[in-house]
């Protein structure tokens, strides 16, 4: 079937949205939506996808362009408003009541009534049991969302629209929650679904699914369009160029190490959280100084919890941990902290305090545990230090920033994470532990982060660093293990291991029988 | 800076001339009771010096706020610290017997311990026992009401008087004073230089900032937010309970029933007037000290009550807390449109 004899559906013109202050996440984007399309929308971490997705439904306004729907310039005021006029978006978490049944979750806001505004229940099961055998979702409409399964949940969402008569459905990483065997089976349901006339806007940033999936394929690099191709006349290394505007280099560009004594060492780390459920089995690494270990794993697999039990956020029921031969399991954090750098995977959050002064953000941790930035016996900062001390990360981490005393929120996210990078890879710790160190940032970011992390082993520190990032990992790191399910299931030495083999220890935990 | 400044006087004249519509709009004269107002506030030495010795209860229980809420704890038991703080210091000048220059500082050293128990009070049950000090304070504020009641009515009652007040005070304990200047004032400055100083220069005052903006950040970094908190708690107690105790050696030289009136409440209003910043709590501590004192001067020479200096300080806090982040906001749409401006080329 050839897409270009499609009538176009949706048209966005000249499209640009500014996050406040000066985060351009989207520059002139121009695209359009054919009726009865599938069509990806693909791009690295913050290329813009979810917000020109989102700016479609009026989940954000924009700050300049033009929307036509149907060949008509449209302005929809809110999410309601597009859903009205058809347009729906399954978000990429699950947004449904776990203790109501199917259809509840799915008649809610739109229930059919009887007189006096009750509700007719009978004809809403009736209703969405119809939608369900329309589109052949098998599901039972009385079983409670909590009962079932996150692919049944994610089906769910999308009868929701359905049910709304929506016709756009625009999905955000729909397999991102999905085990590997539940993707082929929704692929198959957008499939029904864009061969009954819906049109599917599909992000993702997996080559795979979209070439599989997609019948056209816009490309977002950095907020601009790169541009829009069909599937069958794309390949992905095409693509992954497009993405990242130049061959990605799937290289190495580590040396050969020389690790020295083991620095740190995890022993029968388990931790089980509140509600019983055991998140870390039996945990046993070590990192040597001079040697980078990667941490591999889908997204929810024990890495937040094994960080949290390295910073002392939390406490493994048994187990410990050490770093130079001191057991740190029960040490309070300043006493870890003397001994590890520790960059967090959210800058927000973790790793700085958005108001507060660059400088001030800078001399964290250091200002315990070095002198200089004391006097009067430790009870008055030395400012003096402060600023010197600022200029010298300033320098060495060519942060590209205004006065010290400008808020640290004033800084780009590159710049933000240069400050925390020489905030931490400056303390003299001889374990670095890193957590989606290059989360967000572009690509000239990533590739200065990457030469500083190489940089830290050459000085002999032992690194920990944990990503989400296969490419990131086999660019560096020496050494990999993988988190499956609360457990490290590979110890690989990088050079004798391949992407594949890895991705696939990570989704099924055990190396392929066949 | 600049435009915080130009925020909060922007705000306040706006304020002013909203009040100005209401008084206009109910049938009195804006401009003389403005002009009263300023005159029985600043128009005259006395006037003046009244006017700075009201404003320090004002702005050393807003001080007290403004450091807890800029550093994490809700510290709201000003109330409560204040009053503990003014029966100590009452309690030492009832039963001590010492020069004034012993005197005086031991009195304020009390006070500061009164409202520094309290509020350790509430500081530890949060460590310990994990209860909440926005409800604690709170609570804690109900029970320093009622025991300095019954203090004052049984133990501490004055036999000669006929409702409930202690004798006076060891007059080696009343705070000099000069014409009608009275030295509560340098007290007081002497303390918002120490809160200034510690809160700006000194290595616990930058972990309070930083624990205040992003607690999770300053624990990874090392802080120790647990010594921070109670270190907090009980600095802004002994700010609250200072306030207390110069309230009563600075005036009536003994506790009476109602000595807290609301200052404590007003200091808390004042810290969110002044979004917990140290100099501009000391600044709108002023003002709102030139409108309660010029108040009496208003209905004096005007019909306007006195009570309507409480609407225009609800409006003033209503002007400039929702100007300042509606200015925010503004400055972030200005900025943006500039930028995607840019971006279109």
């Amino acid at each position: 079937m050839d897409n270009n004899d499609k009538p176009v559906l949706i048209d966005m013109q000249h499209v640009v949205k500014v996050f406040p202050p000066d985060v351009v996440a989207l520059n002139d984007v121009s695209v359009d939506f054919r009726q009865g399309e599938i069509h990806a929308i693909v791009g690295e971490n913050g290329a813009g996808k979810s917000t020109l997705m989102k700016i479609l439904y009026a989940m954000e306004n924009m700050n300049a362009g033009e929307i036509f729907y149907n060949a008509k310039p449209v302005h929809f005021q809110s999410t309601g408003d597009a859903i009205a006029n058809g347009i729906g978006m399954v978000h990429q978490e699950i947004l449904l009541i776990p203790e109501y049944s199917i259809w509840e979750n799915v008649v809610l806001g739109l229930e059919p009534t009887r007189g006096f505004g009750k509700l007719d229940e009978k004809k809403a099961i009736a209703d969405v049991l119809e939608k369900i055998d329309e589109f052949g979702f098998h599901l039972d409409p009385l079983a409670l969302v909590k009962d079932i399964s996150v692919a049944a949940q994610q089906k769910v969402e999308i009868l929701k629209l359905l049910y709304r008569n929506v016709s756009v459905l625009i999905m955000d990483e729909p397999t991102a929650v999905l085990t590997p065997q539940e993707i082929p089976q929704l692929f198959d349901e957008l499939r029904r679904l864009r061969d009954n006339g819906h049109t599917i806007l599909f992000i993702s940033h997996h080559l795979d699914e979209v070439l599989d999936l997609s019948d056209r394929i816009t490309v977002l690099q950095k907020g601009k369009m790169i541009g829009t191709v069909t599937s069958k006349s794309t390949s992905k290394k095409e693509l992954a160029r497009m993405m990242v505007g130049r061959e990605v280099i799937f290289s190495s560009i580590r040396k050969p190490c020389q690790h020295g004594d083991t620095v740190f060492e995890a022993r029968n780390i388990c931790y089980r959280d509140e509600d019983k459920v055991e998140r870390l089995k039996d945990i046993n690494f070590t990192v040597s100084s001079g040697e980078i270990v990667g941490i591999a794993g889908v997204e929810g697999n024990g890495q937040f919890e094994l960080v949290n039990t390295i910073m002392g956020l939390i406490t493994p029921q048994s187990g410990s941990i050490f770093v130079q031969g001191k057991d740190i399991t029960e040490e309070p954090i300043l006493e870890r902290r003397k001994l590890l750098s520790y960059v967090s995977q959210d800058r927000k959050t973790m790793g700085s305090s958005a108001s507060a002064p660059i400088s001030e953000n800078m001399i964290m941790t250091h200002h315990k545990l070095e002198k200089r930035f004391q006097k009067w016996n430790g009870l008055v900062l030395n400012f003096h230090e402060v600023t010197k001390f600022a200029e010298e990360i300033r320098k060495r981490f060519s942060v590209n920033m205004g006065a010290p005393g400008a808020p640290f929120q004033s800084l780009s996210g590159g710049n933000q994470q240069k400050v925390i990078l020489g905030r931490e890879l400056s303390l003299s710790s001889p374990f670095v532990l890193l957590d989606q160190p290059t989360r967000g940032l572009d690509v000239g970011s990533i590739e200065y982060v990457h030469e500083q992390i190489l940089g830290m082993r050459d000085q002999q520190r032992a690194i920990l660093m944990l990503s989400s990032d296969l490419d990131e990992l086999f660019r560096i790191a020496d050494r990999l293990l993988v988190l499956y399910r609360g457990k490290i299931v590979a110890d690989l030495i990088t050079g004798k291991t391949t992407i594949n083999e890895i991705g696939y220890l990570m989704l099924e935990g055990t190396i392929h029988e066949n | 800076m600049k435009t915080k400044f130009i925020n909060g006087v922007l705000g306040i004249v706006i304020a002013l001339m909203l009040g100005a519509i209401v008084m206009w709009i109910q049938g009195y004269a804006p401009f003389e009771t403005y002009t009263a107002l300023f005159n029985y506030s600043l128009g005259s030495f006395y006037s003046f010096t009244t006017m700075l010795r009201n404003s320090v209860p004002l702005i050393l229980t807003g001080l007290s706020a403004s450091v807890a809420f800029a550093s994490g704890p809700v510290n709201l038991g000003q109330p409560g610290q204040f009053l503990m703080g003014a029966l100590l210091a009452t309690i030492g000048g009832l039963y001590l017997d010492l020069p004034p220059i012993l005197m005086i500082p031991i009195l304020i050293l009390l006070a500061m311990l009164g409202g520094a128990l309290w509020s350790g009070l509430a500081g530890l049950m949060r460590l310990w026992f994990k209860m909440d000090e926005f409800i604690t304070t709170l609570m804690l504020n109900m029970i320093a009401d009622f025991f300095t009641y019954w203090a004052i009515s049984y133990p501490l009652f004055d036999k000669e008087a006929y409702s409930p007040m202690t004798p006076a005070i060891n007059p080696n304990g009343w705070l000099p004073e000069f014409g009608n200047f009275n030295t509560n004032i340098i007290v007081m400055i002497l303390a918002f230089i120490a809160v200034w100083f510690i809160s700006k220069k000194t290595v616990a005052g930058y972990e309070w900032r930083i624990a205040g903006q992003n607690s999770l950040f300053a624990r990874l970094g090392g802080c120790e937010i647990d010594k921070n908190y109670l270190k907090v708690m009980l600095l802004t107690g002994a700010l609250a309970g200072l306030a207390g105790g110069l309230v009563v050696m600075a005036g009536p030289h003994r506790f009476l029933k109602g000595l807290g009136a609301n200052y404590a409440w007003d200091g808390v209003m004042i810290a969110m007037v002044a979004n917990n910043g140290i100099l501009a709590t000391l600044l709108y501590g002023l003002f709102f000290s030139i409108l309660q004192t010029g108040a009496l001067g208003m209905e004096l020479i005007t019909d306007v009550p006195r009570e309507f200096i409480m609407v225009i300080q609800a409006v003033i806090v209503l002007v400039v807390v929702a100007g300042r982040g509606y200015f925010n906001i503004l400055m972030d749409k200005i900025a943006v449109r500039r930028k995607a401006k840019e971006g279109l080329e």
